[in-house]
Parts: structure tokens; C-alpha cells; sequence
């Protein structure tokens, strides 16, 4: 279906030309017309200007007018007219959209008002304060040094930090600096928060998840501290177009905030391609390396000269992919390499470098992981390949903004992988490009989180009956830390009484801060990674084949106590994947919602979400043969229990519906995990979460009041789906979670036995719970959105060329009962109904 | 609900660090709220800000000593700043001193450390008077906070062990805490902790208070003793327990803990006032290594003739071996400034053969015989003797880091012998009208 690439044929500029000749010999080559989904054009937009407002400070208009800035756009006049009205604001805008000077503006005009003024600025990632630390120092310069502008984060120098304090109008700082560094020491900050007028928040949709729902609580300590010292501080943000960002905004402030969603920034013309590579095995699904297709696409561009950025999804692929295109575009003699790689774990001045580099255009390509999707200023390029769909439609706007940020034509090109939410987006361009970008959630209130806070305020202020903090209940709380001995109450207050700062053992990017080191012992030990305490189950049990860089490693030993796994280099010819065993039980029904008209007895289902406890525990593992994907072996494993209290959304399919189905219980069986792998693919969609906030699991629905009994398959696609479910009478023999493994580890075994066994009881629940202990708010979401979850998934499955099933839709056809697709999609009907 | 009632006792954020003391289930008696007090010898002390427990003791020991001028000199001095005359004046009026010590809730600092026990010591009667203020609740604090506002308002000069990085500074985050009792003015800080350090760290490689009070102070005589002494580690959880109902009686080991502190911090400011103000030739009694220690502080504070002939007496007395080479290498640099270049140089060759210093001598020699004996022959002897020395150690060495750096060295010795070679030519090719020399580069004792 490849769309008229007659559309396009406008007036063109050299670079179009150039990048149309690179399309056109692609279309060429796509005989079937699969290969190019998606070719969309975007005409040029030209600015709409608005008038510097009448009350800017003469000093920094003229300071503004020397950088060749006259007039603003018409969003940052309306951004810095909400914020001198004395509102929070949120800015909706894309990256390049000149969205600093919607802060900068009316943040340093009240600092030259008024000296005393400070605003504290807070980016995600320190790379992001030093290049906006750039842009305040040059007007700054211009502005014969009136104000005082400094980052403050792990890497200042302990002796210039005083100075700091006393001197920064305006502090740059992350947010986890905020937590464990000034914080917990604002007396020593006293000058800014006496002060403190403005907190500006850039990048506001890269809070969401986890980290979202620790900033909100950083910021409810942050604005308890202020008021102590008589402030209530303006809230200025900007995000990337997300659905909800307003929502977004409000949830994390906690008080109202206006949504500005103008752009009035010029646009250049580009082109946006979606390539999915050629089909090799139509039968199981299985299409040529999108990693190989992306470093082809991009050569091509090279080729042309069109300077080029290149998307890699992880370090891995970045490394894979610079070596492709190095190889193919040698430095030349005596000059630098054109062609650089960027990631984290590089060093701070060969980043600077490199970006520089792409400014002037001495580089020619650039490889990257995330780490230049933010706001980082490299300049115009001219494309820009992603090799595999990076998670989310905002992260992808992002990326595709690289290319063409100020003017000429530009060109961005998706490369599909062959995972099924790839897959979904490229064969369905119009929800690309529908403009319905994915909700950002956060859970400030996950208890977890919420109450370590509360540990970190109560250190930083005792806590009074006055506070507040969100709508919690905060006495409620206080005396339960108090029962554990964390607070003391005397009088009215509580006040903390550890020896401990809280602060220190609390990170914000994870829920618990428990991790596994990786050590290689090889030769001499050396530290080559970590991975954090549920994947270390998974990853680096005894015996098992880690990757790392491309390199396999066997696990010879892991040591729980120490939180340390032993590994040593191998060359093998297989990869393993562990077994585990989830059991789930519902502990609190939020909300429910019943279908059960006697009309369509046939479409019997109900769903559900509230609190769960999830226990998993992985039982064994398997080894897989590289490429042809048998079975050569397996083993058990005594590894300890997982037990994790968290929300989930489920479905529950009722006898009427099953009976419906004309399958046999086999083929329902493989189609009931199949459709669950296919829900939570589409869920990480809908939700804007990656695929490890997500786990699955399927059970039995319980009989009123009596605690269930389920057993699950892993969740991820690679893992193996015929996991357990034990019979009805296995279940009512015993509770033990464990005994069908006991009794035999062999899914093929257990799959008779099911089989064997009349099923008339069995209902079936599918759940999809939130992967973070005390859940982060997607199991509601979920459940509001169930009818458009499963109006996607079942796009997803039917859209798949494949005949059984294949990664991309239900999971590989050889782990499937034959008919397991066509069984899922049947399903699928009778929910839709 | 159960569910809830789960969701609490799953929390890890909600685990007990330790066990909690079971409250005593036995209800108070009349009179029994004040046993606190009587337990710790203190009275209820009533303030602005309301009530807190106040105990007031009168020592004979440590006696009083009057401060000396050049021991308060050598003790305010800083790096590049002198004394205001108002400091100073301050210092030497005795009797505005304050020693203080408090007990914290921890060591961690920041904005949820507390200081609940405040000790204040002043001279009085000949003796030390000690003024402490418990706070029996963090209700209480303002209260104590508010009393050591006017002790310190009435004795400015601040007295402490370690307080200007700790004690101090933690006072001054209470005070902003309360938004309404200013943290008062200091007129002087006088911290003793650095200078314990540069005199005693080399004998006892810890100067803990109590190391100081049984090997410097000579403890039998203080008038005291730390048998039963609380750990400092303990104060804080014996603090939090007390407040949660548990027993009180471990308070009163932390009260008279910070009664010694405060008495051994008095001690040792005599201690290192009688060390700095007596000539040191005339101590006899001092140690060889403090002798040495006591050197390094005078020359770090920039008293340079006395900290040379406390070095050469050391050195007279006699220093254990491992001090030794560093002893010598100091007295020569000292003499090398006092001009004595011929007695430095004696020293050098003395050390020439010295596995650590060795190499130092031979660049200070190279240095002497170019530019003062002007034999530039032997200069570039020296040279080349350390550039031998410097191979076979890197030789020898295995640490990479070490090696790299001793390469370095060798290049530098390497550029040092060529260039002396190049000077002797020249100057041998007789031109005695215009006998310029080579300019000499900044000597690279600095690099040492």
C-alpha cells in the first residue's frame, strides 16, 4: 500500500531533490509495495510573529535584538504574557521552537526589575544545563554580567557551591540534585528560597512512570520548604506534545496550570518515510535486519551528502551501527572522521565536540542512542534514519525534528523492527500521524514512593498539622513511620529521628535502589555492568548466557548476599531464557464493568482493575539454539520468591464466550497468550510506557472471596507461552505455587495434562499489572481505555501478513497451538462485540 | 480492610531499621515527669520559648591558663589573612571565651540533624564552670537554642574540637530553622582540632579527645577518667530511645561524656598553649616526635626560626627511623631559606643515598653546586646520580602510574644534564667579556 508519492512533487529545494532520488530508488526496489508504508510530506510553515510585550526591560530587548531576535513568535509572546500575569504555565511545543526564550524571557526581565529575584531551573539530564547554561551565559555577556548563572550538580567543585548559593539568579539543576543536595540542606539556601520566584521545568513529559511520580514529590517538598520560608513559587514547563500535557502538568503541580498549545515557529518542508524491511520468510514472518536496512538507508543519504543523524535504540546497535557506516565512508586522509557515534558513556568534551562538529558541519553522520533526542542544540541536519520505532509517537516527533530544525528540507525515515509494536506503527501510518500521541501518567501516591518522601520532607522540616503534602493523609502516615521508628511526634509535630540521611538511599529513576553488580572473571575481575534486582533473576541466574556489548558470558555464580553476579566470556551456539512462574491474586476490586447482555451471551466478558499481588519466581530456564530457535536443554533453579503488591487491569473471559469459540482447547489456550502478548504490546502504545512497565500474566477468575490460583507464561515474546496453567483439579489439591513444577518442568507435559483435563470451570483472566511495586497509575488507565486496547490489538493481529503468527503479532508460529492467531482474533470479535 | 492493612506491612519504605524498645507499660507516678531531671543532676530551666533541663557544674580540673600572645597568634592565624584588631582584642580578653561541645542525633548533618545536648564551659574560679542544656522533646529546642544565643552573646570567642566544620555550622542550621532566633555573632573561632592534628597525628595516628586526653594530656592527672565512657556512636540511638519511653539512664553517661569533652577540650588548649608559647629549646620535656610535629605546625604557620630549631632538636633528640629521612629533608629546605646553603647542602649529601629522599637531595645538590658552589661539574654529577636512581626504580617498580611518573622525573633530570653541559661549554669557550649565563628555569623543588 504504498501511498501516491505524487503529492510531493512541489517546487523542490537541492536537498529535496537529493533526498527524493534516495526515495525514489527505494520505491523502485519495492515490487510489492510494502516496503514504503508511509511517505508523508510536510509543506513549509512560515512564522507568526508577535511584538516583544510593552513591560520587557528596554536592557534585555536590546540585548535580545543584538542576537538578531526582533519580534518573537507568537507562542513565546503569549508564554511570557501568562507568566508575567503571575500564572503557571505549560508550553507545548516541538524541539527547535525557540521554547527557552519562553522562560529566559520573563524570568531574567524580573531579575533586572528586581535583583533579589531567583528562579530555580530544572532539566532531566545534566547535558541539557550545560548547553542551556551556554545560552544564559552569552546573554549574560551582553547584558554586562547584571545577573548570576551557574549549574549546580554532581560534578560542581565543592568550593565554588558557597559562592553559588549566594550569587546564581538562576540555579540549573536536575531534579535528583534537587532531592539529595539542596533539599535536605536548604538552610544553606537560604538565599535562594527567600527568594525564589520562578521554577522552570524543560522537558516536562520525560516525567512520567516512575521518575514522574518522584518528581511530583519532589516538588511538593520543594514548595513545603518555600512556603516555609514565606514563598509560593511561579511554575513555568515545557514539554513535547504529548496527549495530555496540561494533565500532565496539573497532576505533577498540583495546582492549575495554563496549557499554551501554539507554535508559531517557522517550519521547514519535510518528508517522513516509514520503511519496513522486505519479508525473507512470508510464512513465519520473519523480515530482513532492520539494523542492516537503517545503515543502508543511511548510506544512501551519505552517499548524497546530506548530513545525516542515525537513531539506534540501545548502545549495542549505536556501536553495530557506526562500525557499518565507518566502514562504508573511511576517514578521509589526514582529516577528522566524519562519521561519529554519541551515547552516554562518552566524555563531556568529546560530546562538546562532536557537537560542534554537526553545528559547523564537519560532521557528515552521526550515530545516537536517546541521548540527542532532548534538547540539545546540534544545528540543522539534513536526515534523519531511526533504526526501529523508538517507543513512543512523541520520542519519535523528537528524533524526526533533528532533521531540518531552522530551515532548507528535510527528511526523516522510520525503520521498522520486526517487534510488533514497530510492526503496528508502520502498517498503521494514520495513528502515526493522527495526531493522538500517547498519554503520560504518574502515581505520586504509590505508597512506596510516596512515603519515602515523606521520610526526606520529615528530615528537611519537621511535619506540622498545617503541611500539606498532595491530598494525602498525612497524620495517617506519620504515625505509621512514626510506629516504625523513622518519626518522633512532639507537640503537634513530627520530627525525624534517624541517624540516616533518606535522602541518599532513595533514587528517582527506579523504585527500589537494589541492584546486582556484574562482574567478569575472565581473567582479572573486572565490573562490566549491573541490572537491577527482578531482571537479575532473569538475566544472571547460574548457569545462564548473559549479553554484554555483544559478547555472551556464562553466570558462574550468583551471589545474593553480595548482589553480585560472577561471570566469565564463553563462545556458544545458544542463549538461554529463564522460566518464570507468576501466580497473581486480586486483593481489591476497584472497579468493575460487567458484559453479559442476554443478547450476546457470546461476548460474556467482564473487566476489571485494583490491587494485586503478584509473586513470581523463576523456576528454571531453557537453552535455545541460536537461529533455529529448538530447544537443546534445560534446568531447574532455586531462586527466591518474588512478591510485589501492585495494580493490574484484567479481562475475564466467561463460559459463554469460550463456548462459542469453535477451537479446541489447545488452540484457545495458545490463542489467550497470544492475544496477551499482542495487549501489551499495544498497551506500552497506548500508555507510552516501554514493554518492562508492563507485566502479563494469566489466571483463573477467582470464585467469590476465595484467593486464586494462577500460574502465567513470561511475558515477553521471546519467552516461551505454553507456561503453566494448572488444571482445575491440580489447583484444588493443592495451593502450592510450585507444584506443577515439582510434579514436572516440561511445558509440553503440562500441556497435556491441561489438555486432558475436562476444562467445564475454567474462566480465564488476562491481566496486565504494573510492573513497579505499589503500581504507577496503568492499570487504571487501561481500563478506561479498554475499548480502544482492544479496537488496537486486534488491528494489530489482523494487519499481520503473517499465516500463523509471528513476533510481530502473536508471537512465533512454532511456540503456538496452529490456529492460535485465528483463535485470538475470534476472541478478540466476541470482545469487541 | 484487610488489603490495606497488607499494603502497610508489605512497604519496604516501612521496615524497622532496628527493633523498638517496648514503652514501659507502668504509668508515671506524681512527680515522677521531673525523674529525668534527677537522674541527669539537672534543673528545669524556663525561657522565653518555654522549658528545657539546664545542669550547672564547677571543675577544678583542667586549671586555668592564661593564653599566651604567640600561641593565640599562631592559633588565628590563616593562610593570607590577618587579624582584625577587634578579633583580637576579643582573643586575648580570657574571660569571653566559650568551649563548646554538643551531642547530636547524627553525624550525617543537613537539615534532620539535631544537636539535643549542648555543653558550654567557660573559665571560672580558677577552674571550669560547665553550663549544659538537654532538651527533653524536639519541643524543647527553641529553648535551648535560645539560652546559647545569650551564653554566646555574653562570651563571643567560640572554643571547640572539630566545631568549625561540624558543631558550629549545624547550631547555625537550627537557628535558620527556627525563622525567629537569630544565630548570634562570633567575635573569634577558635578550633583546635587542626592543630592537634599537626602536632600529635605522627605519634598517635588518631587525635580522637580521648587518645589526646591518655597519651598528651597525661590522664591520671586530669582529674577524670573515661572508664565508663558512652560511645559516641551509641548517643544518638540512646537519644531516640529515651524519647520513644525507653530508659533514660544511658542520657546521663551522654551528659557526663560531653562533661569530659568539654573539660578535655579546656585541657588541651593548655596543653598546646604551654607547646606553642615556650621557646623550644627550652622543652625538654617534649617528645622527639612532637618535637618534629610541633615544627611542621610552626612552619605551616609561618614561624620559621622556631619551627627550624624544634626540627634540629628533634633531630638531636632522636627520631624513630621511618621519620627520620622526612625530618632532615625539612631541616635542609628550612636552612636553604635561611640562607644557610652550605649547612643544607651538608645535609643533602647526607641523604643522597636515602631510598625516598634520595632523588630530592640530588635535585637540591644540582641546584646548590650550579648555582651557589658554581661547580657546574659536580652539578651535573648530581644530576646524573639521580637519573640513575630514577631507572633503577622504575625498574623495580611495578605500578604503572609510578612508573609514569618516575619517566617524567628522568626527562626532567635528562633536560637538567644537557643543559648543564651545554653552560660549561659555554663557558669554557673563554669569552670573559660577555660571560652570559643561561637563564636558569624556576626550580622544580615545587613538583616535590
Amino acid at each position: 500500500m504504498p501511498e501516491s508519492l505524487a503529492v510531493r512533487r512541489s517546487p523542490m529545494s537541492a536537498t529535496i531533490t537529493r533526498v527524493h532520488e534516495v526515495l525514489d530508488a527505494f520505491a523502485a526496489r519495492d515490487h510489492s509495495g510494502e516496503i514504503l508504508t508511509a511517505v508523508r510530506h510536510f509543506p513549509a510553515r512560515d512564522a507568526q510573529w508577535a511584538d516583544f510585550p510593552a513591560w520587557v526591560h528596554a536592557d534585555l530587548a536590546f540585548c535580545y535584538a543584538a542576537k538578531g531576535i526582533r519580534r518573537l513568535y507568537i507562542h513565546q509572546a503569549a508564554a511570557a504574557e501568562t507568566v508575567h500575569a503571575g500564572k503557571n504555565v505549560v508550553i507545548v511545543t516541538p524541539t527547535a521552537s525557540g521554547k527557552t526564550l519562553c522562560y529566559n524571557l520573563p524570568v531574567l526581565n524580573e531579575v533586572l526589575e528586581n535583583s533579589d529575584t531567583r528562579a530555580l531551573y530544572l532539566f532531566p539530564t545534566k547535558a541539557l544545563a550545560q548547553d542551556q547554561l551556554a545560552e544564559l551565559h552569552d546573554l549574560n555577556q551582553r547584558l554586562q554580567n547584571r545577573f548570576g548563572v551557574f549549574t549546580y550538580d554532581g560534578d560542581t567543585p565543592a568550593d565554588a557551591r558557597k559562592a553559588i548559593r549566594e550569587k546564581s539568579h538562576v540555579v540549573l539543576t536536575n531534579p535528583d540534585m534537587l532531592h539529595t543536595g539542596i533539599l535536605p540542606h536548604h538552610t544553606r539556601w537560604t538565599r535562594l528560597f527567600e527568594n525564589l520566584r520562578y521554577i522552570v521545568i524543560d522537558e516536562l513529559h520525560t516525567y512520567r512512570g516512575v521518575f514522574g511520580s518522584h518528581l511530583c514529590n519532589v516538588l511538593r517538598r520543594l514548595r513545603r520548604i518555600a512556603r516555609f520560608y514565606g514563598r509560593d513559587p511561579q511554575f513555568i514547563c515545557c514539554s513535547a506534545t504529548i496527549a495530555n500535557p496540561g494533565d500532565l502538568a496539573s497532576r505533577l503541580l498540583e495546582s492549575e496550570v495554563e496549557v499554551l498549545n501554539v507554535n508559531g515557529a517557522p517550519a521547514a518542508e519535510k518528508t517522513f518515510v516509514f520503511y519496513n524491511p522486505p519479508v525473507v520468510n512470508r510464512a513465519l514472518g520473519i523480515r530482513r535486519s532492520y539494523i542492516n536496512e537503517a545503515s543502508r538507508v543511511a548510506q544512501e543519504f551519505l552517499k548524497r551528502d546530506l548530513q545525516t543523524m542515525v537513531f539506534a535504540n540501545s548502545r549495542l546497535h549505536t556501536e553495530i551501527l557506526l562500525t557499518y557506516l565507518q566502514d562504508a565512508n573511511p576517514q578521509p586522509p589526514g582529516k577528522p572522521e566524519n562519521i561519529r557515534g554519541y551515547r552516554g558513556g562518552y566524555l563531556p568534551n568529546e560530546r562538546r565536540e562532536i557537537e560542534r562538529g554537526l553545528r559547523e558541519g564537519k560532521i557528515r553522520g552521526v550515530v545516537s542512542t536517546s541521548a540527542l533526542e532532548l534538547g540539545i542544540d546540534v544545528g540543522s541536519l539534513d536526515t534523519v534514519v531511526m533504526a526501529g520505532y523508538p517507543g513512543t509517537i512523541a520520542a519519535t516527533w523528537q528524533r524526526a525534528g533533528r532533521a531540518g530544525r531552522r530551515r532548507g528540507s528535510s527528511c526523516a525515515v522510520l525503520v521498522a523492527s520486526s517487534a510488533p509494536l514497530d510492526q503496528f506503527i508502520v502498517r498503521h501510518p494514520d495513528y502515526f500521524f493522527g495526531n493522538t500521541p500517547e498519554h503520560a501518567f504518574i502515581q505520586p501516591d504509590n505508597l512506596e514512593i510516596l512515603i519515602n518522601h515523606l521520610k526526606c520532607a520529615a528530615f528537611e522540616l519537621p511535619i506540622t498539622p498545617r503541611d500539606k503534602f498532595g491530598d494525602v493523609d498525612l497524620p495517617d502516615l506519620c504515625a505509621r513511620l512514626a510506629e516504625a521508628g523513622f518519626l518522633h511526634l512532639a507537640g503537634d509535630n513530627f520530627h525525624w529521628t534517624q541517624e540516616a540521611y533518606p535522602a541518599d538511599t532513595i533514587s528517582l529513576r527506579s523504585v527500589t535502589s537494589d541492584n546486582f553488580v556484574i562482574v567478569d572473571v575472565t581473567a582479572a575481575p573486572n565490573v562490566i555492568g549491573e541490572i537491577d534486582f527482578p531482571s537479575a533473576l532473569a538475566y544472571v541466574h547460574e548457569k545462564a548466557i548473559y549479553l554484554h556489548g555483544g559478547q555472551q558470558h556464562h553466570v558462574e555464580h550468583l551471589d545474593f548476599k553480595e548482589r553480585k553476579a560472577f561471570v566469565k566470556r564463553v563462545d556458544v551456539d545458544y542463549y538461554t531464557d529463564a522460566v518464570r512462574y507468576t501466580q497473581v491474586r486480586i486483593l481489591e476490586v476497584a472497579a468493575a464493568s460487567q458484559q453479559t447482555d442476554a443478547v450476546s451471551l457470546g461476548s460474556a466478558h467482564s473487566r476489571s482493575h485494583g490491587d494485586v499481588l503478584v509473586r513470581s519466581q523463576v523456576v528454571g530456564f531453557k537453552k535455545i539454539k541460536f537461529f533455529t530457535n529448538e530447544t537443546i536443554g534445560d534446568g531447574k533453579l532455586e531462586l527466591p520468591e518474588n512478591e510485589m503488591h501492585t495494580t493490574s487491569y484484567w479481562i475475564t473471559l466467561e463460559r459463554p464466550l469460550l463456548d462459542s469459540l469453535p477451537f479446541t482447547v489447545s488452540e484457545r489456550q495458545s490463542g489467550m497468550f497470544g492475544l496477551l502478548q499482542a495487549l501489551e504490546s499495544v498497551a506500552t502504545l497506548l500508555l507510552m510506557c516501554d514493554c518492562r512497565d508492563l507485566g502479563t500474566a494469566i489466571g483463573e477468575r477467582p470464585f467469590i472471596l476465595r484467593p486464586l490460583k494462577v500460574a502465567v507464561g513470561p511475558s515477553s515474546y521471546s519467552s516461551d507461552p505454553h507456561a503453566v496453567i494448572p488444571s482445575e483439579a491440580k489447583d484444588h489439591a493443592s495451593l502450592s505455587i510450585t507444584s506443577p513444577f515439582e510434579a514436572d518442568c516440561s511445558p509440553a507435559r503440562l500441556q497435556d495434562a491441561i489438555s486432558s483435563n475436562a476444562k467445564e470451570f475454567f474462566e480465564p483472566n488476562l491481566y496486565l499489572f504494573d510492573a513497579y511495586p505499589g503500581g504507577i497509575g496503568f492499570s487504571e488507565a487501561l481500563f478506561r481505555t479498554h475499548a480502544l486496547l482492544i479496537e488496537k490489538t486486534r488491528e494489530l493481529i489482523a494487519a499481520c501478513p503473517c499465516k500463523q503468527g509471528c513476533p510481530s503479532c502473536v508471537g512465533p508460529a512454532g511456540d503456538l497451538a496452529p490456529r492460535a492467531k485465528e483463535a485470538a482474533l475470534a476472541i478478540l470479535d466476541r470482545l469487541r462485540a | 480492610m484487610p488489603a490495606t492493612t497488607d499494603r502497610f506491612s508489605r512497604l519496604a519504605a516501612l521496615k524497622p531499621t532496628r527493633p523498638i524498645p517496648a514503652r514501659p507499660a507502668a504509668l508515671l507516678t506524681p512527680g515522677e515527669a521531673d525523674s529525668v531531671g534527677r537522674l541527669l543532676g539537672a534543673g528545669v530551666a524556663n525561657t522565653h520559648f518555654g522549658e528545657h533541663l539546664a545542669i550547672r557544674n564547677w571543675f577544678s580540673t583542667p586549671e586555668f591558663t592564661e593564653p599566651s600572645c604567640i600561641a593565640l597568634e599562631l592559633l588565628s592565624r590563616t593562610r593570607n589573612e590577618s587579624l582584625s584588631r577587634k578579633t583580637r582584642t576579643a582573643l586575648e580578653d580570657p574571660t569571653k571565651w566559650l568551649f563548646l561541645d554538643t551531642e547530636t542525633t547524627g553525624l550525617a548533618g543537613g537539615t534532620g540533624t539535631y544537636a539535643f545536648l549542648i555543653g558550654l564551659g567557660w573559665w571560672d574560679a580558677g577552674g571550669l564552670q560547665v553550663e549544659q542544656f538537654f532538651m527533653r522533646d524536639f519541643t524543647e529546642e527553641y529553648s535551648i537554642l535560645h539560652e546559647l544565643s545569650t551564653r554566646v552573646v555574653e562570651r563571643p570567642v567560640l572554643v571547640t574540637f572539630n566545631g568549625k566544620s561540624f558543631d558550629w555550622p549545624l547550631l547555625e542550621n537550627r537557628f535558620t530553622m527556627t525563622r525567629s532566633i537569630a544565630a548570634p555573632k562570633l567575635a573569634a573561632h577558635l578550633d583546635l582540632l587542626h592543630p592537634a592534628r599537626a602536632l600529635w597525628k605522627l605519634r598517635l595516628g588518631s587525635v580522637r579527645l580521648a587518645e589526646l586526653e591518655r597519651h598528651v594530656l597525661d590522664a591520671p592527672r586530669l582529674g577524670w577518667h573515661r572508664e565508663n565512657d558512652v560511645a559516641s556512636a551509641l548517643i544518638p540511638q540512646f537519644y531516640f530511645d529515651y524519647l520513644r519511653g525507653g530508659p533514660a539512664e544511658p542520657l546521663a553517661g551522654v551528659v557526663r561524656h560531653n562533661q569530659m569533652d568539654l573539660r578535655g577540650l579546656a585541657a588541651l588548649f593548655g596543653k598546646i598553649n604551654t607547646l606553642l608559647s615556650e621557646p623550644a629549646d627550652s622543652a625538654n620535656e617534649i617528645e622527639s616526635l612532637d618535637l618534629f610535629g610541633l615544627s611542621r605546625f610552626l612552619q605551616r604557620r609561618g614561624d620559621a626560626d622556631r619551627a627550624h630549631s624544634a626540627c634540629a632538636q628533634a633531630l638531636a633528640i632522636g627520631l624513630p627511623a621511618e621519620f627520620r629521612p622526612k625530618a632532615r629533608r625539612d631541616l635542609a629546605l628550612m636552612a636553604k631559606r635561611r640562607g644557610e646553603h652550605e649547612r643544607a647542602a651538608e645535609i643533602w649529601l647526607d641523604m643522597v643515598a636515602d631510598l625516598h629522599e634520595g632523588i630530592h637531595a640530588c635535585e637540591q645538590l644540582a641546584i646548590y653546586y650550579e648555582r651557589h658552589a658554581k661547580d657546574l661539574a659536580k652539578a651535573a654529577q648530581f644530576a646524573k646520580l639521580a637519573v640513575a636512581a630514577l631507572r633503577r626504580q622504575r625498574a623495580n617498580s611495578r605500578d604503572l602510574l609510578l612508573t609514569a611518573r618516575f619517566a617524567r622525573l628522568e626527562e626532567k633530570f635528562l633536560q637538567r644534564v644537557a643543559r648543564l653541559g651545554r653552560k660549561s661549554r659555554l663557558s669554557s669557550q673563554a669569552r670573559p667579556r660577555d660571560a652570559r649565563v643561561v637563564a636558569e628555569p624556576k626550580a622544580s623543588s615545587g613538583f616535590w
